[in-house]
């Protein structure tokens, strides 16, 4: 080798680098972008969105439209939580299992970066996921309100029902939920020494971060302080997936609250910081 | 064996490591009270058999695991810190990489996570892989490398930041003799350049034939350290290689030795060795191409 290349310096600082963080995560996004577990419930998500113009027939008596807003986003939802706990747990204990983890680690990195690295790899697939599966439903909205608008003019004499800019909204709000719900199966993965146990333990806890608002409620009233104490401590160690739902405020002329958005918005990014540094924390002191 | 650097690489001093087996405190201990000094620009043999805690050893030195008791330096800089690793290129034990990505995007993407400069790093990418003899399948994805391949584009992506000290798990396992061959001569270009090895391997013969010094562990203790020279030749004897003797001038021989007060304590045949042998008869695949 012709080296003309200046030896790093040993003893020489190395900051948290944000480069090496967005290589980690480029890598991450390339790799999940690869897995047919990923385009097999993408295309599972299309269809079932694309399908929901299908079932306009079975509308339960809500409007035809707010039927396939809801419908969207329920396949939005459940493809999307799959998606974050599968590509998560798999994308972390693929490092590990096949040993890539050591070369990376071996390298002058920080730990956190390789797990903000992770995390922000599955993010951005989650993200354009989101992205994908909200714009076919804005297309599939637009469309059939264009028809309806057509065939019943005096329904919509005060123009368009639909507020897009809040579909909009109301995906973002769902990236950030699977932002945490990423951020949590990380930090079981962190600790957990099978990706088996990790997937398991997300939908666990994903299960939890939907239902807790009813324990609160159910539990927030017993005249017994620790337990009252307790259940309220839970609700503040389990996010509440119920404040990401802000679906029955759209779709039949009602829009979303900025301010509601922003602390929801919020909400998620303390929770993704706070849970992202307590799997820092447990994989600085795992034994790779 | 003199030193003409005689700076540390690797300092280790009185490291201990026990791993936690079970909640009840049980504990195994991988490595015990091992002291070991590896001076710059040498190529160390780090020995044992399965389970004597040489890979243990080597994740203590890349900061992958903390020690117990003790402590462990490279370069002056404590391992359990990040900028121990600047100078450090690692080649894991039977290293799987990335499959998706191409010889030369892994060597990348290994390069930009070490900081090589954005500027230098395709001529250096290139270099290296040129340098291991990878530069026709560069372009091809890594899942579709022979071992012998992998085991080379390991060695690409742990020399891409130029580091002073290479650390090679086992750079030969699982690997023909011809690639076996291929990466000892690359070892030994590397001290060449003044480069500081540490090399585990079962292959002795290999790690004689290209190893300084060498150091046997056994249960995670440090039974014999030294230079290879010391170490298995015998001082108190000699050979001498001769064409074939008739009988008659081989007793003549042996009364002449014996009339100077030495004893001929063996007549043999030499013997090439198998490996060699076996490299003469074989053709080597071309360098850049392999064989699946």
């Amino acid at each position: 080798m012709n080296t003309a290349f200046p030896f790093p310096l040993a003893g020489r600082p190395v900051p948290f680098s944000p480069g090496r963080l967005g290589i980690v995560a480029g890598n991450t996004f390339l790799e999940a972008v690869r897995q047919k577990l990923f385009n097999f419930l993408l295309l599972l998500a299309v269809a079932l969105v694309a399908s929901a113009q299908l079932f306009r027939e079975f509308n339960f008596g809500s409007s035809e439209l707010k039927f396939i807003s809801d419908f969207g986003f329920g396949a939005m939802v459940f493809f999307g939580s799959t998606l974050t706990i599968a590509a998560t747990a798999q994308l972390f204990f693929s490092e590990i299992e096949n040993r890539t983890a050591l070369t990376i680690l071996a390298k002058p990195i920080w730990r956190t970066e390789f797990i903000f690295g992770k995390f922000l790899g599955v993010f951005a697939v989650v993200g354009v996921f989101c992205a994908l599966t909200t714009l076919l439903l804005l297309a599939l909205l637009y469309q059939r309100e264009t028809a309806l608008m057509n065939a019943n003019p005096e329904a919509f004499e005060h123009g368009r029902i639909i507020h897009y800019g809040d579909l909009v909204l109301m995906g973002v709000l769902q990236w950030l939920k699977f932002g945490v719900l990423a951020a949590i199966t990380l930090l079981i993965a962190s600790f957990s020494n099978t990706n088996l146990y990790t997937v398991v333990m997300g939908f666990f806890v994903l299960v939890i971060c939907h239902l807790q608002y009813l324990a609160r409620d159910a539990y927030g009233q017993v005249a017994s302080l620790p337990l009252r104490l307790l259940v309220r401590m839970l609700g503040y160690v389990f996010p509440n997936f119920q404040v990401f739902n802000l679906a029955d405020q759209i779709g039949i002329g009602e829009g979303i609250d900025p301010g509601i958005f922003l602390r929801v918005a919020g909400y998620a990014l303390i929770y993704i910081a706070v849970i992202g540094g307590l799997a820092v924390y447990s994989f600085r002191n795992r034994e790779i | 064996m003199t030193h003409p650097n005689p700076a540390s690489a690797i300092e280790i001093t009185g490291l201990t490591k026990d791993f936690s087996l079970n909640l009840r405190g049980i504990k195994l201990r991988a490595v015990e009270n091992l002291t070991l000094n590896i001076p710059e620009g040498q190529v160390f043999g780090l020995l044992g058999p399965n389970g004597s805690g040489k890979s243990t050893t080597i994740k203590i030195i890349l900061g992958l695991l903390e020690p117990t008791v003790g402590e462990c330096k490279v370069f002056g800089v404590p391992s359990g810190r990040v900028d121990s690793r600047l100078n450090v290129g690692y080649l894991p034990e039977a290293p799987y990489f990335y499959r998706y990505l191409s010889g030369t995007e892994l060597v990348r993407f290994y390069g930009r996570i070490c900081g090589v400069p954005r500027k230098q790093l395709d001529d250096r990418v290139r270099e290296v892989i040129d340098w291991v003899g990878l530069s026709a399948a560069a372009h091809r994805r890594v899942g579709t490398y022979s071992k012998g391949m992998l085991q080379r584009i390991g060695l690409a992506q742990a020399l891409v930041h130029d580091p002073r000290l290479i650390i090679l798990d086992e750079p030969t396992a699982g690997v023909d003799p011809v690639g076996s061959a291929e990466i000892s001569e690359l070892i030994q270009k590397l001290k060449a350049q003044g480069k500081t090895v540490l090399i585990t391997s079962h292959l002795l013969a290999q790690i004689e034939d290209i190893c300084d010094r060498v150091a046997i562990l056994d249960r995670g203790k440090l039974i014999l350290e030294g230079a290879v020279d010391d170490l298995v030749g015998l001082r108190d004897r000699q050979s001498l290689i001769v064409d074939s003797l008739p009988p008659a001038e081989l007793d003549e021989l042996r009364g002449w030795l014996a009339a100077r007060g030495h004893v001929l304590n063996a007549v043999e045949q030499p013997r090439t060795r198998l490996d060699q042998l076996f490299l003469s008869k074989v053709s080597r695949p071309k360098k850049e191409g392999d064989s699946r």
